[in-house]
């Protein structure tokens, strides 16, 4: 995909369809790598299923069914030099602790890396399709973080849909300022 | 024209189990996720990209073949892949305008 954000809309609502309540965006710049976790408490995966979500003709997979996000996530970060690695825990397996773990690091100074693009579109693309669920979000960048979780938003809103128009644009508005203050933050650093 | 005409015009064949099929346009990208929603069924597809998820995208949009310019490997394992999915994949030792100006003239 042309940026990685249009990539983790697509490998998160994989984590949705699983029935997740509650799924985590992390992404992790420190030193010239990228690091993104995609973290649920969906339904999990055995290890075939994992096998067959990064192989698309993995045994009787019938591509035409499963996305090619996990295979093209794959190939994103591989071809920048880093690794895709899933771990998954079944209901079955542990009817409390189940979920999936995506992570995928990435150089980002390699010259085929990905851009990012607009991440925070695409929080806002899972929360509107999502209202029902929670999604945490936080981007770390040089050990400082731009943060948002719907969980601590439904406290404050109590009745109010996270959908909304209103909430959409505050949620929208305060990530650029979010943003804003940590690219001003750099500017000033880098004044001293 | 059909995939295992190219055969006759420099084009080498790396797994061509549906050689028979017919050639209707080209299209031409390394994206593959851009590949994906774009290239039309029965395109000869024209990449230098050399991984599994190239036999995956052959398969969803239905290209008549692959065709990797440039000389372009493909691990044994994966041309194994492409016989078994039905994939006909080629090569060219040109690089990528070059094999479509070849084309051009050959399917007009």
């Amino acid at each position: 995909m042309k940026e990685l954000s249009l990539n983790i809309l697509d490998v998160a609502e994989n984590s949705v369809k699983a029935g997740a309540s509650l799924t985590q965006i992390l992404l992790t710049e420190q030193d010239g790598t990228l690091t993104l976790e995609i973290v649920d408490d969906g339904c999990g995966m055995d290890e075939d299923v994992v096998r067959s979500v990064i192989d698309p003709f993995y045994t009787t997979r019938t591509t035409r069914k499963v996305g090619m996000g996990i295979p093209l996530l794959k190939l994103a970060c591989e071809q920048t030099g880093g690794s895709l690695a899933i771990s998954s825990v079944t209901e079955e397996a542990d009817p409390v602790a189940h979920g999936t773990h995506v992570t995928a690091t990435f150089d980002m100074n390699h010259i085929d890396f990905t851009p990012l693009g607009d991440v925070s579109s695409t929080v806002l693309t899972l929360i509107q399709g999502h209202p029902d669920r929670d999604f945490m979000f936080r981007h770390r960048l040089q050990g400082r973080d731009v943060e948002l979780d719907t969980r601590e938003l439904r406290e404050v809103l109590e009745d109010v849909p996270l959908n909304s128009y209103d909430v959409m644009e505050w949620i929208r508005g305060n990530l650029q300022e979010q943003y804003e203050e940590l690219s001003d933050r750099d500017t000033r650093d880098g004044e001293d | 024209m059909r995939v295992e005409e190219l055969l006759e015009h420099g084009f080498e064949a790396l797994s061509l189990p549906d050689g028979g099929r017919e050639i209707d346009g080209v299209y031409i990208g390394d994206l593959l996720s851009w590949v994906m929603g774009r290239a039309q069924m029965d395109n000869a597809w024209i990449t230098i990209m050399n991984n599994v998820n190239v036999i995956a995208v052959a398969t969803l949009a239905d290209t008549s073949c692959v065709i990797l310019a440039e000389d372009v490997e493909m691990p044994e394992e994966l041309v194994e892949t492409a016989r078994e999915k039905g994939v006909n994949v080629l090569r060219s030792s040109q690089p990528i305008f070059e094999t479509a100006v070849k084309l051009a003239g050959l399917i007009a």
